[in-house]
């Protein structure tokens, strides 16, 4: 196994708050890795500063032996490392085809000639075959989740970071999404970071958890002990109800 | 990407052949001068249309590059006295100087810095034309250019056909894989960021074209009118091309075209109105914009051939 991303002592701070602290880890080839937390755990701002949309106010980045934490965020995408948003951004006025495509023509992906066959493959692998031409704003929000992952794997990604994929969606939407993850990061050869505060969907997919709490890491290990470690449950699923009564 | 339709084809190719025998069924000077300007202005409008109708970067100051490309055409006839055709080549230079001068700092920015770069930029240009006053001529500006062409019927053959192949490859363009990047920015610049896309490149690149063929349009207009003065920088030029762009229908291209030539002709056909001509124009123009906000050229248009496509 090799290193892909080296994280080293990653902080963000806005003004007072220090949003991300002293966040340290590494990320295998091939891993399917989770970091767990609650709201406002620092999870999507660390997500920013890994893919170049905010830089840090201290630490470093490596990415496949690269340093790339003053990197812009298109450069980091062609370096191999793509993201999804928790809130999907479509490109509207534009047909799924085209909004995969765009992402076809970045420089990494560009290779392929037929740009148009492969927008439509990846739709197709995502579960959106045979609708390249409908209009983006007519599609639920489970399908746009597909269409940004899609989007996402269509710039070649060596590592797919996941913002929230599941938030907001319906069991049945959450279990299929489950799978398609589940079968990219088996097929695709993908290394996957994912968010997500839903437990128990996040636990059946990944092999590895770091759990955050107010910008710091506070438990890294595999599921099962994860979710026994006291850290982690005081953090995460609060304290007992009878706790809070007595509170 | 999308394909162009036979018919929009052949609806080019009928308003171009109207436009280039109307002057030879009227004969009369006046109407081949009308026309010029308006072929001219269907340049500055399909140029604006190519930048800031596809990526939504709204551009308040055209007339820099209109004014460059003029000013360079009159810089050339009056003090270098060199032969009036290089004025072309080199106003389209100019104008792409100027826009990387502009684009360079402020497009790598989001927000609203753009849009008042260009403003202010024009508006400086307008204000040194007038200090620099023993080089600009300052309010009278620079007289005695060369006519490129010595019959005015010829030279407006060649300038509805330089307003043809202008829209024609800013189609092309806006239809290519590149206007769908262009469209991508319009739509979200940080989803084009995760998409692995250059996104000020392709902003600057854009302006870069757009200035180059509304400089090429300003040289146009110079050797037209065999004079240039600091009103071509001003405001009220930007703004015009602006409206007859959302007039048009915003990002169509084609419909900016068709918009700046019955916008221009309308004010022409106004002036039995006298004084009364700006109201009627200005009122037209609110009637549009209030009830149409896509536009009138472009939509109507496409409603009309809905069925032959």
């Amino acid at each position: 196994m090799t290193v892909l991303l080296e994280v080293d002592g990653v902080t963000k701070r806005f003004g007072g708050l220090t949003a991300v602290k002293n966040v340290t880890f590494t990320l295998q080839k091939g891993e399917f890795t989770g970091i767990l937390g609650p709201n406002g755990a620092g999870k999507t701002t660390l997500f920013n500063i890994l893919t170049g949309f905010m830089p840090p106010s201290s630490g470093a980045i490596h990415f496949n032996g690269e340093l790339v934490r003053e990197l812009a965020p298109y450069k980091v995408v062609n370096r191999g490392m793509a993201r999804t948003f928790q809130l999907t951004r479509p490109f509207l006025g534009m047909n799924l085809l085209e909004n995969v495509l765009v992402a076809c023509m970045s420089p990494r992906a560009h290779q392929d000639k037929d740009q148009e066959a492969r927008a439509s493959y990846l739709l197709g692998q995502v579960g959106l075959g045979g609708r390249d031409r409908e209009p983006v704003e007519t599609l639920p929000y489970g399908d746009l989740r597909r269409l940004e992952i899609a989007r996402a794997l269509a710039t070649r990604p060596d590592l797919l970071l996941l913002d929230e994929p599941f938030a907001g969606l319906g069991s049945s939407e959450i279990e299929q999404l489950a799978q398609l993850i589940r079968r990219l990061h088996r097929e695709e050869n993908l290394t996957i970071l994912l968010i997500e505060h839903k437990l128990r969907e996040f636990m059946a997919l990944v092999s590895r958890v770091i759990a955050m709490n107010f910008g710091e890491i506070i438990a890294v290990g595999p599921p099962d002990e994860i979710v026994k470690n006291p850290k982690v449950i005081e953090a995460y699923i609060g304290k007992t109800e009878d706790e809070h009564a007595s509170a | 990407m999308r394909s162009i339709a036979p018919i929009d084809i052949a609806g080019g190719i009928a308003l171009v052949a109207i436009l280039a025998v109307a002057p030879m069924l009227v004969s009369s000077n006046y109407l081949t001068g009308v026309l010029t300007v308006c072929a001219v202005y269907g340049i500055w409008a399909s140029s604006w249309d190519f930048m800031s109708g596809l990526t939504g970067r709204e551009n308040f100051g055209h007339s820099l590059f209109i004014g460059a490309g003029a000013y360079t055409a009159g810089f050339l006839a009056t003090i270098w006295f060199t032969n009036p055709w290089l004025s072309l080549p080199l106003a389209v230079v100019i104008a792409v100087a100027f826009s990387l001068l502009v684009g360079f700092p402020t497009l790598r920015l989001r927000g609203p810095y753009f849009a008042l770069a260009m403003l202010s930029a024009s508006a400086i240009l307008q204000r040194l034309c007038l200090i620099f006053w023993e080089y600009t001529g300052g309010e009278e500006g620079l007289y005695g250019l060369d006519p490129l062409i010595k019959n005015p019927l010829h030279y407006y053959w060649f300038v509805l056909g330089v307003l043809v192949v202008t829209v024609i490859v800013l189609t092309l363009l806006a239809q290519s894989h590149w206007g769908l990047l262009l469209r991508a920015i319009r739509g979200d610049e940080a989803t084009c960021q995760a998409a692995g896309i250059n996104v000020t490149f392709y902003k600057i690149a854009s302006l870069m074209i757009s200035a180059g063929f509304a400089g090429l349009g300003g040289a146009l207009y110079a050797h037209y009118q065999l004079q240039v003065s600091p009103p071509l920088f001003s405001v009220v030029v930007s703004i015009t091309v602006i409206i007859m762009v959302y007039v048009g229908g915003i990002g169509s291209i084609y419909g900016a075209a068709v918009a700046a030539i019955l916008l221009t002709l309308l004010t022409e056909m106004l002036r039995g109105f006298g004084e009364y001509r700006l109201w009627i124009y200005t009122l037209t123009l609110m009637l549009i914009l209030f009830f149409l906000p896509n536009g009138l050229i472009a939509p109507l248009w496409r409603r009309v051939t809905e069925r032959l496509r």
